[in-house]
């Protein structure tokens, strides 16, 4: 009973003291509170290799992306934001593309790049390699959109979505059913 | 779609324990109906796919909110108590928001690695503990039943990255607080088979054999409750703290406390069921690992030298000096290879799809089976050999595609744990060689796998952890 209504109240002082903490007109010590919590965790897919300029809000880079269909998507981009976040941001209709939000437990973001534009990439990791093994029509040149981020050096790159390729079985099957 | 008839089925599992063999049943049927085949369950209808590509096929397909199976009675459970679902047991919307919070806080491998130092001081006491059980036997080098000690080892990890604190488990004396939880969470596996029985029979039927039920919910609550214990402490912790006016520092719990993006309820149900999921899981891998490496005095040797060339005798490892023992990560992916802790997984599908052939409408229950795939020759060269030199890249652009030993799943509902896992595991698998040279003792049995829920031990693994030489 005593147990149950101390975390009651404490629940009561929590969500209220939490909700005025939060607010914007916040005073100083839940201001370092913020930010000591920002500084502990990456909240955002931002690329950990852009040294430089993170933050930087020109948005004086362009990348274009071919997608399934043929067609060719050009979209602005600001130094040291990855290929996912410039496709969120554009609301770039690439279907099923990022579906793990840059947390490396998929492969849908999977981008091909041509070879020059692929050499000048920062280093792959081994979690991105592995998920890389899962993707298809993979090719030499294919990296993980989530993973890689605009800097000057690839500045106007193309980079193509993979084609999905058609399914033998179903082929076979929609032919059965046609007989 | 061939497949066992319902009689043989019911036969198998009720009559022949078939729920321990659960994982052989799935290669004995592949054998005999092919690589996809039905079976019923009851009133479950069951597809079941043991085919590499189908399996890529049907989690590449995945929308959304992939749903795993039916939870009903997780959910009935927290009804009845006013709880909140969490990770495992929720779905659809609410299953993708929760999702959506987590999986930024715990899943980006660099994200995990700032925890290496807490682990470590975990491992240090691991090892500690090894010593003391191990003189304590009459050779001074044995150690029984090693996944009692890899169960307390995986916990104490877990609690300090869900609850930021420790929870004393590889003391000589384990608080009390900790053994109840290990009471419960012992519980919870021993009925899970019950609860299986339990499953397939009508509601009504529960006032007449109350048992099982009652069991289910007296273990929850025992989850649930030590939970709540620690999310509360935190809690209090987190306001005295400002109330003096401090900086608030912590990691994934302070957090969560902080942004308030889950509910409190929803907080104590989320940590309740992803520390239920990350502790067997571990402990399983850790103890087949050790027992592989026990068994294989060569392959160990050639880990033990990549791990003292590329980084030391004795220096404790971080997250970032994985990527210089490749050998440490085949072996763990060998070992889940081998032994699946989830020898099968579930999907049901979202739509209509049509698979090896046949159309599965929507809304049909599928089972992966990893373990099958996992063993299939025509994937894996000499299957039943442990050989994690198969999973190395020989250069930069080698690739090991294969669908056919996705231990942690793979895509948006995959595990949310696995890079936390990948970090316990290798971390540990290093100062453990770093240390000790595994071996086998009079007392090490030839140990099988049985299905119990997980893919799990069906025996005590008991090995000798012999001090390494200097030379050596």
């Amino acid at each position: 009973m005593n147990m149950a209504r101390s975390v009651s109240i404490l629940r009561r002082t929590f969500m209220s003291r939490l909700h005025g903490a939060m607010c914007p007109k916040s005073n100083a010590a839940t201001q370092v509170l913020t930010r000591s919590y920002m500084r502990s965790f990456t909240t955002s897919a931002k690329c950990q290799d852009a040294k430089s300029n993170i933050g930087s809000s020109e948005e004086n880079l362009t990348v274009n992306f071919i997608n399934r269909n043929g067609e060719t998507l050009k979209a602005t981009a600001k130094e040291g934001e990855s290929l996912l976040e410039v496709v969120i941001r554009h609301h770039l209709n690439i279907d099923g593309f990022g579906a793990c939000e840059g947390t490396l437990a998929c492969s849908t973001c999977h981008l091909i790049f041509d070879q020059k534009a692929y050499d000048k990439l920062s280093s792959v990791t081994d979690e991105e390699m592995d998920m890389l093994d899962l993707a298809f029509g993979l090719s030499d040149t294919s990296r993980l959109g989530c993973q890689i981020c605009m800097t000057k050096a690839i500045d106007g790159i193309t980079v193509r979505v993979p084609t999905e390729v058609s399914d033998v079985r179903r082929d076979q099957v929609e032919k059965q059913n046609k007989q | 779609m061939p497949g066992p008839s319902t009689l043989t089925n019911l036969v198998e599992f009720f009559w022949r324990d078939g729920f321990s063999r659960i994982h052989e049943l799935q290669q004995k049927h592949i054998h005999e109906y092919g690589r996809i085949f039905k079976s019923r369950f009851g009133f479950q209808f069951v597809v079941s796919i043991a085919d590499r590509d189908m399996v890529a096929q049907v989690l590449r397909a995945e929308k959304d909110t992939p749903q795993r199976a039916s939870m009903e009675s997780w959910q009935e459970y927290r009804d009845l108590r006013g709880r909140s679902t969490g990770l495992i047991s929720a779905e659809g919307k609410k299953w993708l928001t929760m999702r959506s919070i987590l999986r930024q806080r715990i899943l980006k491998p660099r994200d995990v690695a700032v925890y290496s130092g807490e682990i470590n001081e975990v491992v240090a006491d691991l090892i500690k503990r090894i010593q003391t059980l191990r003189s304590q036997e009459v050779d001074g080098e044995t150690v029984t039943n090693v996944n009692d000690l890899y169960f307390k080892y995986s916990m104490e990890a877990v609690a300090t990255i869900l609850y930021e604190c420790r929870l004393g488990c590889l003391n000589n004396d384990v608080p009390q607080q900790t053994l109840d939880y290990i009471a419960a969470l012992e519980l919870m596996f021993s009925m899970f088979k019950t609860t299986m029985y339990a499953g397939a029979i009508p509601k009504w039927l529960r006032q007449f054999i109350p048992k099982p039920w009652e069991e289910f919910c007296r273990s929850w609550d025992g989850l649930f409750r030590f939970s709540q214990i620690h999310v509360d402490n935190q809690l209090r912790e987190i306001e005295s703290q400002m109330e003096k006016g401090k900086e608030v520092k912590g990691g994934l719990l302070t957090s969560l406390l902080i942004s308030k993006e889950l509910s409190l309820e929803e907080l104590y149900a989320n940590m309740t069921e992803m520390l239920l999921a990350g502790v067997d899981t571990t402990s399983f891998t850790l103890s087949w690992a050790t027992y592989l490496l026990a068994k294989n005095p060569q392959i160990q040797q050639t880990v033990y030298n990549q791990i003292v060339e590329n980084l030391g005798k004795d220096v404790v490892p971080t997250a970032e000096d994985i990527p210089r023992v490749p050998l440490v990560r085949a072996v763990l992916k060998e070992t889940l290879r081998l032994f699946p802790v989830l020898p099968g997984n579930g999907r049901v599908t979202q739509e209509d799809m049509v698979l090896g052939g046949y159309l599965i409408p929507k809304g049909t229950q599928l089972a992966l089976c990893h373990y099958s795939t996992s063993y299939d020759k025509e994937y894996f060269s000499a299957a039943e050999d442990f050989q994690p030199s198969r999973w190395l890249r020989h250069g930069y652009l080698d690739r090991v595609e294969n669908f056919g030993s996705i231990p942690f799943g793979y895509g948006i509902r995959s595990c949310i744990g696995r890079r936390v896992a990948e970090l316990e595991i290798h971390l540990v698998l290093i100062q453990l060689l770093q240390k000790f040279e595994i071996r086998t003792s009079p007392k090490t049995q030839s140990v099988l796998p049985k299905t119990h829920g997980l893919l799990c031990p069906a025996g005590a693994i008991n090995v000798r952890y012999t001090d390494r030489r200097e030379g050596q």
